[in-house]
Formats: C-alpha cells, structure tokens, sequence
C-alpha cells in the first residue's frame, strides 16, 4: 500500500496499462537514435554520452524506478550496454536502453548518477567486458582481483594467456604494517573473507569508530567460477540447466532453474503443459521454504551466538524438505529437475505416498512456524537487536535495486510470482507479504511470513496434482533435440527467486549456444544495500544487516 | 521477559521429549530415494558408442576413446568431476550408462576417481535398489548383467 | 568442624609447619583436581551433550560409553597442536594471560565450602572475609582477558578485550552489591557461617521444612545475582566478549594449542565458581536431605552450568551499548534498591 496520492499515470503508458513505445520515444525526443525488438520489450538505442540524461528522464517522468540490470556485451563493430528498466509497479512494463560504444574508444556514460545500483553492475561490466563509464564514482574491478589483465568476456581476450601478476603486485600485504588512519580516532577492520559471519567468502572492508562503523565497503569476487560464460559455453538444450542450481546453491535451486527455463521458453517459443507448471510451482515452493529456513536459521546464528537451537531447528526441518525433493528430482540440493518445456520426472510413485510426505509436512508446518516465532520474533532481546537495527528506506532500496525479501521488508510491494505471473501462480490464491519496518526485524519476519504462504501454495497445488487426470499428466513439452533461436533474440526474463528478482539475459547468434548469457543476481543487488544500512550503527548491527539480506556469494559473485 | 522464557521452554521442549533426528550413519544407513544419482555404471555390453553421452555432458567428465572404425576401446569417466546432472542418463539411447544410488566413495588422490570401464562397470547397486525401475526406461540388457562377458564389439 | 587440611595434618606422622604446608598443598591439590575434573568433565563432553539434547542431536557417541573417552581424545588433540605465536605479540603479557584466566577462577574455590563427603570436609580455608575473597579471585579473570585483549596485536582480541573491562566494570558492582545484600542477612562475609545462617527452618509446607536458603527469603536478589553473574562468566546474553559470529573470538582469537586450552578451561572454571558463589550464598551451600553435603554442592553448581548452556540456546546476544545500559540503568539500579530494602527489612522489621 502507498501512502502517496494517487498520481497520473506515467508519461507513455496507455489507458488500458500497456506500454506506448511511440510515446516514450516522443519523451526522449532526439536522444532515442534507433529501437530494437526484444522479445521482452523494446529497446531504445541512445548516445553514449546521453545516458544519465535518458535515464532520468525515464525514471522522474515515465515512471521506470527498477533498474533491473544492466548487461554489457561487445559484438564484432562495438561494445554495448544494456539498461534493463522496469516499474516497481508493474514489472510488465519494460524498457531496454541500448548504448552502443565504438571497439576502439569503449567509453559511455554513467548511470550510477541515477540509479544507485548501476554502481556495481557497471563495475561489473567493466571488470569483465571492458567498457569504461565515465562519471562512475568509483571504476575498479569488482570480481577479479586488481591485477587482472584483460576483460574475460571481451572478444579479443586470450583464454590461454596466464595471469601473470608481477612480484611488487603481490607483495605481502602483510608487510606494510597497519596503516595508522588519517582520522585517528578510526580503525580499520578486515571482516571476512575469514570470518563466522560473512556467510561465504565475503570481505568487508570496515572502519570501524570505536564499536561503531565509520565506513564500509563489501569486496566481493572471491567464489568467482564464471558462471555466465559456463553458460555461454553451453547448449541450450540441456546442459545450461544443471548450473543455475549452483548459482544460489542453498537449497533453491529450482528457483534459479525456473529463470533459465523461463528465459530460453519464451525465447524459443515453448508452451510448458499445465500439469508441469503446477509441478513446477511446487516444487519451487518447496525450495523457497527451504531456502527461507536456511536464512532464518543463519540469521539466528548470527545474532544468539553459535550455541543457538534455532539454526538446528530450522537445518532439520530443511532436512524434511530435502527429502521429499530429494524423492521428486533425485537430489538433495543439485537438483537439475528442470527441462525446457518442463520437468524431468513425473511425481514419483507410489504417488500417495508422496502426496501423504509432503502434506505431512505441511501439516507440520504451523506448528514450527511457531516455534519460530517463539524463539525469534517474540523474544525481547531479539527485538530489541534487530528492530530499528539496518534500516533501509524503501527509496534507496528501489535506487538500489533491492528485492524480494530485503524490498518486502522495506514495504515495497514487489513480487514477480504475482506482478509478472509465471507458472501456476497466478490461479493460486496467495498473498505477498510486506513490512513496512525496513528493518532487520521485518526482512526477517517476512521470510517467516512467506514460509506460510509457500505453505499454502504447495498445500492447493498438491489438490490439483491429486485430481488430475491419468492420461493428461504430460510432464514435457515436444522440444526438438537441439534449440538454434533465431540469431540476435534478446531476452530479459527475471523469476522470483527465493532472495528476488532472478533474471536471465540471453541473446543468440543462430548457433545452439547463447553468444550472450547474463545473471542478474538478486544476492548482488541486495548486498549493495550493506553500506546504507551499516553506516553509522554498531558491528553486531551490521552483522544481524548482513544476515538479514541472506546473501548466497555463489550468486553474488557467480 | 515473557519471549524470553517462551523461547527458553521451547528449547526445553525438546530436550525433555527425547526425539533425534541424527541418523547413526554407518549402522543405520538412511533412506535413499530410488531417483537418487550416484556414481554412475556403465555397461559395455549395451553401449553402441554413439557419444551422445560425451556430448551432452555439460563439464566434459566423459572420455571416450574409439579406434578408427568407431569401436569403443576405452570408456573414462571422472566421477569426482561429475556434477551428477544426469543427462548422460537421460540422452543414452540404450540405458547403458546408469546412475546408481552409490553415494559411498572414497579415494587417497583425486586421479583415483577417474574411474575407467572396468571400474564403472564393478560400481556396485546400492541396498539393492535398482534405478531403472523407478526411472521406467527399456531395461531388458541390464537383467542378468554381469553374468557373461558379452562384448558386442 | 575442621576443614580439610587440619584433617589432612591429624593423619600426617609429623607435626610443626612442615606438616602444615605439607597438608595443606595436598588438600589444594584435591580441591584443584575435582573442579579440574568436572571442567574436564563439562567441556569437551558434557556441553556437547547438553547443546545436542536441546537441538535433538545426539552428540559424541562413538568414543568410549556415552562417548566418555571425547574427553581424553580431546585432550590429546589440544596438547598436541601446534603453539601458534604470532608476531608482534606482547610477551609475557601474551602467555601470562591464559595462566591469569585459569588460575584466578580455580584459586577462588579455596574459601568455598562444598560439604563433605565420608567425612572428608571439602573446604579449604575460611576466612573472616570469605566472600571479598571469592570476589575479588572471581573478578580477577577480567584482568586476564584485558591482558589476552591488547597482547594479542589482533583487532578483533582488542575489541574483545575492551568489551570485557566494559562488562565486567557494569556487572561487578550490581553483582557484588546483591551479594552484600545477603551479607546484610548472615551478618557475616565468612562463607561456612553464611551457609550456616541458610540451614534454619524457613516455613513447614506440608510436612516438609523449608530451610531459609536465601533464594527463598530474597527470591528477586536471587534472580538479580543469577543474571548478572551469567555476565561476569560471559555466556549468553552477555558472551559479547567473544562473541564469535560479530568478533570471531575476541580477546582469545589469536591463541592455539595449550594455551587455548587454559583459557577455555578458565571459562569453565569460571562458570563452576560462579555457580559455587551462587550455591552457597542462595542456595545453602551444600545442604540438603538425604545425599552427602558434597554431592548436594555438585549437583547445585551442575545445575548452574546447565542453566548457563539453556540459556545459550534460547537467549540472543545483546548489543554491547545495550549491554552496558542493562547494567548502569538496570541492574545496578536494581541491586541498589534491593540492598537498600534488605538493610531497612533487617535493621527495622527484623
């Protein structure tokens, strides 16, 4: 719910809530050079040095407040950056704001002017492709180390060309002593990439005024395995879909399954028969408590201290869940269940039996949720920790891109199972749950708040699985052996994963392999956030921040 | 005062009822669903060297070496590298590589996990289960497998 | 009746001071090594049973009955680890530190009276001023984890060392000053006689004579005294001097091997003396029907430390700023009022 008044609807969009790209090109006026077609929207080609200019206009008139990624790319005769634009609103309505850039002179404008969240994604971009932003704060590489040569996805990098980083690069950093700060009233604190509370390996470069945090800058690239060019590597077909689960490998992996299926069907035009789709849904369901759990349960661990029961609690009742996916997909946590067009299996027989484990759990289900609430939610020292503790305002969550969970909590309305249906979701009856706390406390009561309504999901899909008939439960599509979409689709497509907005760019060459292949992590956006939170508060406070995003570094650095 | 004490009595709630979820691993051994995937089993017999299953695999882990008139010498496969995908399986015309329940493997080097044909061939079913049968593909070859050294080459 | 090195000297064949010394080094070493055997007992095993129960684990169950034997392997494995030092540590403060942390809290036991057993008296000596003694030995660890803070050259140990003087000058003194509210009861700071006062009949329900432990006369002291000795040992939710997941370790993050092992036996030593102090000034030291004396004190001080560990897993950390403002604001306001109505109810009513 807004507390805004009711406000015009924005430049460029019909009466019936569609899109007008002839409007929104009239909007631009003289900035738009050129429009292409993607299968997810339509993308305005624009100046390089027109950027900040094009996408403000955009955001303050045309209503496009979600920058949902930004994807660089170098063809054979240029570079090009790709601003995925949407409305919190309603993600439906889609722009894609093409800058091209000469090979020679990879320069373009900076967007970190606008959105906060293009910060990172340009860093990223120049990290790996090699475009440089003119007008970024702060230009550096954010996955690979410093002294990397070459930008990996750039065309004329050289694979096979080792890293060689000279000896004063590598110096020890040890051997320069602790650096007395300019401020002497401030030290400077290494937490992680060893530390029991980063959650992976993750570095945040912290200063630290007295307990209090003067200054922080999360460092992240550690779990780097290069997951997009994998992917680029890889046929369409089949084998991209096993790697998703190892994106956000904590128990979501059909989650991260379903924005690749998503993705490649609606690129190659695929229908996924109905009785898939429920499957699917359960299943990604069943993922999302999982997942939930594991986040509720590290959030405790980082706020009562390693002895606490609650991480046990919710390790074991994830353990219930992995069993039942474990008896659906084969595996416990790399499942690769998926399939274009589908699943892999059917439910597994004995069919009751499986319906009796899974609403056993269900039943169950409740009454650990209480538990939760018992020893989380109603505790007072817990309250007092976290409430009013790492709060983001829902203004810069949505500048910086934040989703699922960590917007929710900010009271952001945004849930693509809902605003962009998919699957079964939209037949289902569910609610999106928000806080308008924006503080540790609501991100951690939503996830509790979600497990019921996943609980409800799985319980109506299970009613629909039971009644369907014998001979219509077609678990795949007809998909031919190998998938060629046509040369140059490009597609944006994003899910809801269990930490938000999971989106896949691809874009074809003709060839069986994507030329392009783009993650938009939730995980990456989400950490962005860290700093607006964490600044000024006390360590503890920045820890329980941390755990309160439920950040995956296999998915933030992927 | 009084969520403190709730959460304390939940936890004591537990102690007191006396139920573990641990499983005794090895004397008990838990309960392993018939579509798990383990180490995989190949059988020389079925295989037509076709390399649909080299092919597919989406990190390489499969070798195969045939001489010049297609028949296969050597079969590699490195299961430490494995991810456990499955679609060897699942692309494999004849049901001649197969993914066990076999989750128990263990080696001093990681060289001793590339598992060559003979190898693969002795990778025992685990607790007996049978994977075809929940995996309902065409299974006549691999009854009486092991029985004959019939090899179609 | 006499305490444990007068019984010791009456079975030595020779008299004089030497038998005194001697005497009384060997009851030392009793004493040192029961509560050394309980630590053992506690730290690699018991703990580990008690967290497994609480989150429906089963725990060490394959060394030896129960899993008994953890203990020696543990032991083993600890001593045989490598003495990391690291470099630019502040030597001796560095090594002194671990000795301060285990030695001050096992010293502590020597004034507690812990009943007797076959007619053994497990009491080392009793001083008039008993109970400023086991203060000021329990409150000397804190002084150890300083030294293991700042000897370190760790930020993380610094952090941890600062957050320990912050919490124990905020807990000490609402600590200390509950205690001297039953002082103000037993008119005595010398242990046996506190003890002594507890033995009385408070009330008979039903047939069953209820003695005036000082947990049932001054139940809310009790409580006081409870919480904040579980921040004088640093356990939840006060353990913020380690507090892993924010710190990693804290003030002992840069020790290994042997010296690790003496702080964390401190620790337990710790909690065992803080569950002494509480048994004997609230809980009658080691009265109670039936068992001996000293298996009553045993099964009290046992009880403290299984609270200790529920507590661990059920209660979150507070925040440091917080920790500090329960103490000043709260607990101390709280222990000031609870001794000034102790000394008006014993000087006005009584």
């Amino acid at each position: 719910m807004s507390l805004e008044e009711p406000q015009a609807p924005d430049v460029g969009v019909t009466g019936e809530g569609d899109l007008d790209y002839d409007a929104l090109e009239d909007l631009l006026g003289d900035n738009v050079v050129d429009r292409e077609q993607h299968e997810n929207a339509e993308g305005f080609v624009i100046r390089p040095d027109e950027v900040e200019e094009t996408l403000s206009t955009l955001k303050e008139e045309a209503g496009f407040d979600h920058l949902s990624s930004v994807t660089a790319q170098e063809y054979q005769d240029r570079y090009e950056s790709i601003y995925h634009l949407k409305k919190f609103d309603d993600p439906t309505q889609e722009l894609s704001v093409v800058v091209p850039t000469a090979r020679d002179d990879p320069v373009s404008e900076s967007a970190a002017g606008v959105f906060d969240t293009a910060e990172w994604h340009e860093r990223e971009a120049y990290d790996l492709v090699g475009i440089e932003y003119e007008g970024h704060p702060d230009l550096r590489r954010i996955l690979l180390p410093e002294t990397w040569q070459g930008h990996p996805l750039s065309q004329d990098y050289n694979q096979d060309k080792p890293q060689i980083v000279p000896l004063r690069e590598h110096a020890n950093p040890m051997e320069e002593k602790t650096k007395i700060p300019d401020d002497p009233d401030t030290m400077f604190v290494n937490i992680g990439p060893h530390h029991p509370a980063t959650h992976g390996v993750l570095h945040v470069k912290t200063t630290l005024d007295g307990e209090q945090i003067a200054d922080l800058d999360p460092d992240i690239g550690y779990l780097h395995r290069c997951e997009e060019q994998m992917c680029q590597q890889s046929t369409y077909r089949h084998q991209i879909m096993p790697y998703p689960d190892r994106w956000d490998y904590i128990s979501a992996g059909i989650l991260n399954e379903w924005a690749y299926a998503r993705a490649a069907e609606d690129m190659a035009d695929i229908e996924v028969p109905e009785y898939a789709q429920v499957i699917r849904t359960m299943s990604a369901e069943l993922c999302r408590i999982a997942a939930h759990l594991l986040a509720v349960g590290t959030f405790a661990l980082d706020i009562y201290g390693d002895f606490t029961a609650i991480f046990m609690y919710a390790i074991r009742d994830r353990e219930v869940i992995q069993n039942i996916l474990e008896d659906l997909t084969g595996q416990r946590l790399m499942f690769n269940y998926m399939r274009l067009g589908g699943v892999a299996w059917d439910l597994p027989e004995p069919r009751e039996d499986f319906f009796e484990q899974t609403r056993d759990f269900l039943d169950e289900l409740p009454d650990r949720l209480e538990e939760y609430h018992n020893l989380l939610t109603s505790n007072e020292i817990f309250q007092m920790r976290v409430i009013d503790t790492g709060v983001l305002p829902p203004e810069q969550a949505k500048s910086f891109g934040a989703t699922g969970p960590v917007a929710r909590g900010s009271g952001i309305d945004y849930d693509l199972r809902r605003d962009d249906p998919y699957g079964y979701y939209d037949e289902l009856e569910w609610d999106v749950i928000t806080e308008d706390g924006c503080d540790n406390f609501s991100r951690a009561l939503v996830r509790l708040k979600e497990m019921e309504q996943s609980g409800r999901i799985i319980e109506q899909c299970l009613d629909l699985l039971e009644d369907w008939p014998e001979e219509d439960r077609e678990i795949q599509a007809n998909v031919p052996r190998t998938l060629k979409p046509e040369p140059d689709t490009e597609i944006y497509r994003a899910v809801e994963g269990a930490k938000g907005e999971l989106g896949i760019y691809m874009r074809s060459d003709g060839t069986d392999k994507p030329a392009r292949f783009k993650i938009r992590s939730p995980c990456f956006c989400n950490l962005q956030t860290l700093p607006v939170m964490s600044e000024g508060e006390y360590i503890p406070d920045m820890i329980a921040s941390l755990g309160s995003l439920d950040i995956v570094l296999g998915e933030v650095d992927r | 005062m009084l969520g403190i004490l709730k959460g304390m009595a939940t936890t004591m709630k537990h102690a007191l009822d006396g139920k573990k979820f641990t499983v005794k691993y090895p004397e008990e051994t838990p309960e392993v669903s018939p579509r798990f995937r383990g180490v995989h089993k190949f059988s020389q017999e079925r295989c037509i060297w076709c390399r649909q299953c080299e092919n597919v695999c989406p990190n390489d882990t499969i070798q195969i070496v045939t001489d010049d008139q297609r028949n296969g010498e050597q079969y590699n496969l490195h299961i430490g590298q494995c991810i456990y995908c499955r679609l060897c399986e699942e692309v494999c015309p004849v049901d001649a590589i197969l993914l066990t329940q076999n989750f128990e493997f263990v080696a001093d080097t990681k060289d001793e996990f590339a598992y060559s044909k003979e190898e693969l061939k002795n990778v025992p079913w685990y607790k007996d289960i049978d994977p075809l049968e929940s995996r309902e593909p065409d299974r006549g070859a691999w009854i009486g497998e092991g029985d004959g050294e019939v090899d179609y080459q | 009746m006499q305490l444990l090195p007068e019984q010791i000297m009456g079975i030595l064949p020779f008299g004089g001071v030497g038998a005194e010394v001697v005497a009384s080094l060997i009851a030392a070493a009793i004493i040192g090594t029961i509560m050394l055997t309980n630590t053992a007992l506690a730290g690699p095993w018991a703990k580990r049973k008690i967290t497994a129960a609480f989150t429906d684990r089963i725990a060490v169950n394959r060394i030896g009955p129960f899993g008994l034997l953890i203990i020696v392997a543990d032991a083993v494995r600890l001593l045989s680890k490598e003495l990391i030092v690291p470099e630019g540590v502040d030597r001796p403060a560095w090594d002194l530190a671990p000795l301060i942390i285990a030695s001050t809290a096992l010293l502590g036991f020597s004034v507690i009276p812990m009943g007797s057993i076959v007619g053994i008296n497990m009491h080392l000596a009793d001083p008039e001023a008993g109970l400023a003694l086991v203060f000021a030995f329990a409150s000397m660890a804190s002084v150890g984890l300083v030294m293991a803070g700042y000897a370190s050259n760790n930020k993380f140990s610094f952090l941890g060392g600062l957050r320990a003087v912050a919490q124990n000058l905020a807990y000490e003194i609402p600590l200390i000053l509950t205690g001297v509210s039953v002082v103000i009861f037993a008119e005595t700071l010398q242990m046996s006689e506190i003890v002594a006062a507890q033995q009385e009949t408070l009330f008979t329900v039903a047939g069953i004579a209820v003695p005036s432990w000082y947990a049932i006369v001054n139940p809310f002291a009790f409580v006081l005294f409870v919480i904040a000795n579980l921040a004088e040992v640093g356990r939840n939710p006060f353990d913020i001097p380690e507090a892993p997941t924010e710190i990693v370790a804290g003030y002992q993050t840069e020790y290994s091997s042997v010296y690790f092992v003496l702080i964390y036996l401190g620790e337990f030593i710790h909690i065992f003396l803080g569950g002494a102090i509480i048994a004997t000034l609230f809980l009658g030291g080691p009265a109670g029907p039936a068992l001996p004396g000293f298996i009553w004190f045993m099964i009290k001080i046992w009880a403290v430390f299984l609270f200790t560990q529920w507590a661990r897993s059920a209660v979150p950390r507070v925040r440091i700023d917080q920790l500090i403002e329960i103490g000043w604001k709260g607990m101390l306001v709280l222990a000031f009022a609870n001794l000034f109505l102790t000394a008006v109810i014993v000087g006005v009513v009584l």
